[in-house]
């Protein structure tokens, strides 16, 4: 479904993307984790040519995204994306966040649109804030909201750009439920997180990334119980907060 | 001579409204776009506009604009009996758009980057992105100095009396010069313009409450 080919990007002599293959099936929930600086995001971005590649070759869904002939416009209205921020439309209700792009660019009539996201609003438990703006809306439901918005464009691929960095640690479940119902369903996902949790529970496969290169691919208990790489090791045991040898006695 | 001085003050102010707006717009639009070219073209268009006095716009487009043109099409105008009120809208729409254009443009800064993509990657088109997305945003983060700008012009519509269009500060003085009762007319002068823009302060307080203008609600999201 997508595929990166020798994928390589730099950013004021900084190279940011080294040398990235990676080959994500249909229906395949691929987990990005890694420090921050990794280049996680900037390698989610390329997907959909938020993020120009400067080597090498991204295939999306069959097409080449170097092709100058390849219709970029269509090619983005199969890709969900779900940004830390949410990026709602802040004029614009919760209702008519989600109708726009099926709308305008799917050309579905004004009441088709409308139950497609009446659906959707159901489906992430938000049918009573459908004309609510988001500036009333908590982040959880921003989040939510955000996500019916991409899946309402029928997607065949949704990407997740830290979906619950922005959120209190209350609200984080409600957004990571509706995001393991959808990868329950078969929805191919890439999903730049901080979740391990959630990464455990729902990826097929985890990919640890450090400055800008991957490191190790493999599934979530190899990536975080048996991480190979010590760059991995290291990050792992920051994260379950587990020490490393000898560092017991510090705090 | 008041009440047609009343009309034609409003036929001013509500067509250089419009027109300016949809000028402003325009211009706006060229100079965030992506093109250099088009860049280029509307800065030089507010550079130009913005600082030659109003009031010489008015000039140029009742004595010289006319000349511009081939000989029977400025005859034609120069005939016509409200070529005065045509030149003041022409002039007052060309100098109100070139503040309109700017201050709309300090709008679109206000937009964080991020709506557009989001609106990139919902795959709307470029038109569609402006349309839908930063458009109404604009307008929106740019409506209390876009306001104010409008009442200002409403003001400039008084310039177009040196350009003898009938408008109320014009019939002000004539009815000074004809009768001498100048402080009648001017005193109703003056009462009709604080109330109009009385009125269209009323009108943009309104809308700005409608529309729920919180600047931080449009840029809460930049990251």
């Amino acid at each position: 479904m997508i595929k990166f080919i020798n994928t390589n990007k730099w950013f004021n002599n900084r190279h940011i993307l080294k040398n990235i293959n990676l080959d994500i099936a249909k229906g395949e929930v691929i987990v990005i984790c890694g420090p921050s600086g990794a280049g996680k995001s900037t390698l989610l971005r390329t997907i959909n040519k938020l993020e120009q590649i400067d080597d090498g070759e991204i295939i999306v869904d069959g097409m080449y995204l170097s092709d100058p002939k390849t219709n970029l416009t269509s090619l983005r209205a199969e890709i969900g994306v779900v940004f830390q921020q949410f990026n709602l439309y802040p004029h614009k209700t919760a209702l008519k966040n989600i109708t726009l792009a099926p709308r305008k660019v799917r050309g579905l009539s004004k009441r088709q649109a409308r139950e497609r996201a009446i659906k959707l609003l159901e489906r992430v438990g938000l049918t009573h804030r459908k004309d609510a703006y988001p500036v009333q809306m908590s982040g959880g439901e921003q989040q939510r909201v955000a996500i019916a918005r991409s899946l309402a464009m029928e997607p065949k691929v949704m990407l997740f750009d830290e979906p619950t960095s922005a959120l209190d640690p209350e609200l984080i479940n409600e957004v990571l439920d509706v995001m393991t119902s959808l990868a329950r369903e078969g929805m191919t996902m890439v999903v730049v997180t901080h979740e391990i949790g959630f990464a455990q529970k729902v990826a097929d496969r985890v990919v640890f990334m450090d400055e800008g290169e991957i490191l190790e691919v493999g599934s979530p208990p190899d990536i975080f119980l048996n991480p190979k790489h010590p760059r991995t090791k290291e990050f792992m045991s920051k994260v379950f907060h587990i020490p490393v040898f000898g560092d017991a006695e510090e705090e | 001579m008041m009440k047609t001085g009343v009309k034609i003050t409003l036929l001013l102010l509500v067509t250089t409204s419009i027109t300016s707006l949809l000028l402003g717009t325009f211009i706006a639009v060229m100079r965030i776009s992506r093109s250099r070219f088009l860049r280029a073209c509307g800065t030089l268009y507010v550079e130009i506009f913005r600082n030659i006095p109003g009031l010489f716009w008015l000039l140029f487009f009742y004595f010289l604009f006319p000349e511009l043109l081939p000989p029977e099409i400025g005859a034609k105008l120069n005939g016509y009996l409200y070529y005065p009120v045509v030149a003041g809208i022409l002039g007052l729409t060309v100098d109100n758009a070139s503040y309109v254009s700017d201050i709309l443009r300090s709008g679109r800064l206000a937009i964080p980057h991020s709506q557009r993509e989001a609106a990139i990657s919902a795959g709307l088109s470029r038109m569609q992105q402006y349309f839908h997305v930063l458009l109404p945003q604009m307008y929106r983060a740019a409506l209390p100095p876009l306001g104010t700008r409008m009442v200002h012009n409403f003001k400039n519509t008084s310039l177009c009396m040196a350009i003898t269009a009938p408008e109320l500060t014009w019939a002000t003085q004539q009815i000074e010069s004809l009768t001498f009762r100048g402080i009648e007319a001017t005193a109703l002068a003056t009462l009709f313009y604080i109330a109009l823009a009385g009125v269209m302060i009323t009108l943009i307080v309104t809308l700005e409450k409608i529309l729920k203008i919180d600047i931080s609600s449009i840029t809460h999201s930049r990251s």
